[in-house]
């Protein structure tokens, strides 16, 4: 009768199991998860390593110095890296629109007239069509009272730009309609004595002129040219409430690609080159075409050979090798948007630029698993374990698939995939007992990276996002929750939340600083979660199916951390219930849910039959 | 209790005693009982008359209707704003006192905690007080509005305390116990 632990190093946990092996068998007793300390794979990983088998063993009362054996799994080092680049951008020239979309623009209507600078409104003569610019530092008051004056003398004023937020305050206070637009940041450099038009839609409407090219070409009377020049003014002023168009000789709008570099993917049979800048889609077709992938490079000079080069020199420090001897295994690209600001913008206007994310996932074949099992030897013998031997198990994914077969209901030929935060990894127990394996690149961290740039919002926030149902607290005693139903509270809740996007996490409530809605918020999270879990569950199976045919696997069993997730493995699912395949998330001794299960498969292999 | 010096560019018309309102558009502004009157200036000689304008502008801007109360009973911040948000129709009230210091408040929390709170007098700016007209009324169209950044100075405790002290002493002298909180009509100057 032996004490013996096994102990998987994982990208972000560390897990272990203890075991007594009897003569007539295994007997599990506790089960330990810590995070990993340092990259996996390497000495650095010990102070995890003991951790983990000290709460092993505190769950079942062993005492340390029992201990006989550790078996650790032969991790093939797997790194990912992540790099997002934009590949479009939008520029205005000449100060030609103003589209910012101020939360309270005043009056409604469309105007058309002369730019005048405010101060210079007493020499217009009646009848002159303008449009009034008020730079910032005139009081609301002030304003009005000018614009009321301009007014009576006769002058047509038909619109105004406002620098303060003061539309409102404004229309309030003169006698006539007009549009209002305000919060224009840079309103001083609004030109003055061009021909401009000012547009505000009345409350829950957009502005229906400026946004349609044909209708800035009628208030500017231009021709068929002119008017292809100015369509991206139009279609950059879709969908918002408010608008200033001013016709200057040669201002326009462009939509710009930036060159962000072409990936060269070397495959088994051929070398094929892309450019980033074609999408998500383009490259994950090149992807397939070469697979398996040997290795990939991206262009120097550029912003994707940055990306790989940093990605190989990490992995290359991590295990000792030279730079070159480092090939990428995997890469994984999702399209994606990230707001930014306008280049050129008067008022701080923010266009969502397309981007390209990248995840990539390196692997070498020998990780320097010995001398960090020597390590972990060194360490427990010093801390009271006289006796301990650490023994190199065997290889992980053999490790996980026994885990994951003692989950009650399933039976080969079974796929495990394993959902971590840096790659989601599959491999396949046939029902002759072979296993065949596959890393691909992309998983938890990607989907954080991905929320943080869409909703703009930081990583620890995303993170939040990713793991949590969405509500909103409607009054200090009531939460509607992202599914329509509302939640009642006797206790007020804290002020901290009211009338705020939270997440639900165990934790308690935690506000998400947003203005978008929880719809839209539940929307970039799911989006998010399936371009990344279920893009690779499909990837992974069918890389691992006899066939290449997933009609051909029977059961699916979900691991590792995302697998905790409360809605990535109802989207696997629902992926994969075309193919007839039973998935789900997996149950590891029938106790542990989907973690422990390399840790298990370790103590199986040694003790078992 | 109220002295007859008319401050500059601001005087409080009352109306009568202060009811609940109805209107779910409503934020109340409620003013601390020297507001307007024995004081017309805060700790750092803001106008009376400028805070009140800035923070109903702010309360306009975003399309919500204002409606301003002074209390006589009492003189604590956290009473004066949570009076005000149980007078509101949408439960939304801005409390001031004299010297500037300024909360946030909703009527279902507990009287000492607070939507928003700006306890440092001598930081508050016209700026601020336009950014509370806002938030208050974003909070009472159910929006969520990021709170307005509150400024904390080390110095400004050591620096003001005596004058705060004082200016509160000051105000708690017209203080009528048992008074109803009245509804005022302020009379603002505008700029030129």
């Amino acid at each position: 009768m032996s004490l013996v632990v096994g102990v998987d190093i994982g990208n972000s946990t560390t897990e272990a199991c203890a075991a007594r092996l009897t003569g007539n068998g295994i007997e599990f007793l506790g089960s330990g998860l810590v995070p990993t300390t340092g990259t996996k794979g390497t000495t650095a990983n010990v102070d995890g390593v003991e951790a983990a088998v000290r709460a092993a063993l505190r769950t079942t009362r062993a005492p340390l110095g029992e201990l006989a054996r550790v078996f650790v799994n032969e991790a093939t080092p797997v790194i990912s890296g992540l790099a997002m680049e934009t590949i479009t951008e939008t520029l205005i020239t000449e100060s030609t629109m103003i589209g910012h979309d101020p939360r309270t623009p005043g009056g409604a209507g469309l105007g058309v007239g002369i730019t005048v600078p405010f101060a210079a409104l007493d020499e217009c003569s009646p009848g002159e069509a303008v449009i009034a610019v008020v730079p910032a530092g005139v009081d609301f008051a002030v304003a009005a009272k000018g614009l009321e004056a301009a007014l009576e003398r006769g002058v047509g004023l038909r619109g105004a730009v406002l620098g303060n937020d003061d539309a409102v305050l404004v229309a309030n206070r003169i006698s006539r309609v007009i549009p209002i637009v305000d919060e224009v940041r840079l309103v001083d450099a609004v030109p003055a004595g061009m021909t401009a038009a000012v547009e505000v839609a009345s409350p829950g409407r957009t502005i229906r002129t400026l946004s349609n090219a044909y209708g800035i070409a009628g208030l500017f009377s231009l021709d068929a040219d002119q008017t292809r020049a100015i369509s991206p003014v139009a279609r950059a002023l879709t969908g918002i409430r408010s608008a200033v168009v001013v016709r200057t000789p040669s201002g326009e709008v462009s939509d710009r690609r930036i060159p962000a570099g072409t990936l060269e993917l070397r495959g088994g049979s051929a070398v094929l080159r892309i450019d980033v800048g074609e999408g998500a889609e383009a490259i994950m077709a090149a992807v397939g075409r070469v697979a398996p992938l040997d290795d990939a490079s991206g262009e120097a000079g550029t912003n994707v050979g940055g990306m790989t080069a940093a990605v190989k020199q990490n992995m290359a420090d991590v295990c000792g090798l030279e730079v070159a001897q480092v090939r990428i295994g995997d890469l994984l690209a999702v399209d994606t948007f990230v707001p930014q600001e306008v280049r050129g913008g008067l008022a701080g206007e923010v266009a969502l630029e397309n981007a390209v994310a990248l995840a990539t996932m390196v692997r070498t074949s020998h990780g320097p698993m010995r001398q960090v099992a020597r390590a972990i030897a060194e360490r427990l013998r010093r801390e009271g374990a006289p006796d301990v031997e650490v023994v190199i198990g065997g290889v992980e994914a053999e490790m996980a698939t026994r885990g994951a077969l003692t989950t009650p209901g399933t039976d080969r030929p079974l796929v495990v995939l394993d959902l971590g935060g840096g790659s989601t990894d599959a491999a396949l127990a046939g029902a002759d007992g072979t296993v065949t394996t596959v890393h691909l690149a992309g998983a938890g961290d990607l989907v954080t990276r991905l929320i943080a740039s869409e909703l703009g919002v930081e990583r620890d926030v995303a993170e939040n996002v990713k793991r949590s149902p969405l509500a909103r607290a409607e009054s200090f005693f009531h939460l509607r929750l992202e599914d329509g139903t509302v939640r009642f509270f006797g206790e007020p809740l804290p002020p901290t939340v009211f009338a705020r996007v939270v997440a639900l996490t165990e934790q308690g409530l935690v506000p998400i600083p947003t203005r978008h809605s929880v719809d839209r918020v539940r929307d970039v999270r799911r989006t998010a979660k399936q371009r990344v879990f279920v893009v690779n569950a499909l990837r992974a199976l069918a890389r691992v199916a006899p066939y290449r045919d997933l009609r051909q696997i029977g059961f699916v069993v979900l691991l590792g951390g995302s697998a905790l997730d409360f809605e990535i493995p109802e989207l696997i699912a629902d992926a994969l219930a075309p193919y007839g395949i039973v998935c789900g998330t997996g149950n590891v001794r029938g106790s542990e849910g989907p973690r422990n299960a390399v840790a298990s498969g370790l103590v199986l292999a040694q003790g078992g039959p | 209790m109220a002295t007859a010096v008319v401050p500059p560019g601001i005087s409080l018309r009352e109306i009568g005693t202060a009811g609940r309102g109805v209107r779910p558009d409503e934020v109340v502004l409620a003013l601390s009982p020297g507001f307007a009157g024995f004081f017309t200036k805060t700790i750092v000689d803001i106008p009376h008359a400028e805070v009140v304008r800035q923070i109903l502008a702010g309360v306009e801007e975003q399309g919500v209707h204002a409606r301003v109360v002074q209390l006589h009973a009492t003189a604590d911040l956290a009473a004066v704003a949570h009076t005000g948000a149980r007078l509101s129709g949408s439960g939304i009230g801005i409390g001031v006192l004299s010297r500037g210091t300024t909360m946030i408040h909703q009527k279902d929390l507990p009287r000492l905690s607070s939507l928003e709170l700006f306890p440092q007098s001598p930081l508050m700016t016209p700026e601020i007080y336009r950014a509370i007209g806002r938030n208050a009324a974003q909070y009472a169209k159910g929006d969520s509005p990021q709170p307005v950044p509150t400024l904390n100075d080390q110095m400004a405790r050591p620096r003001w305390q005596a004058k705060a002290a004082l200016l509160h002493l000051k105000e708690c002298e017209l203080l009528v116990k048992g008074a109803p909180a009245t509804e005022v009509d302020p009379v603002i100057e505008d700029p030129a």
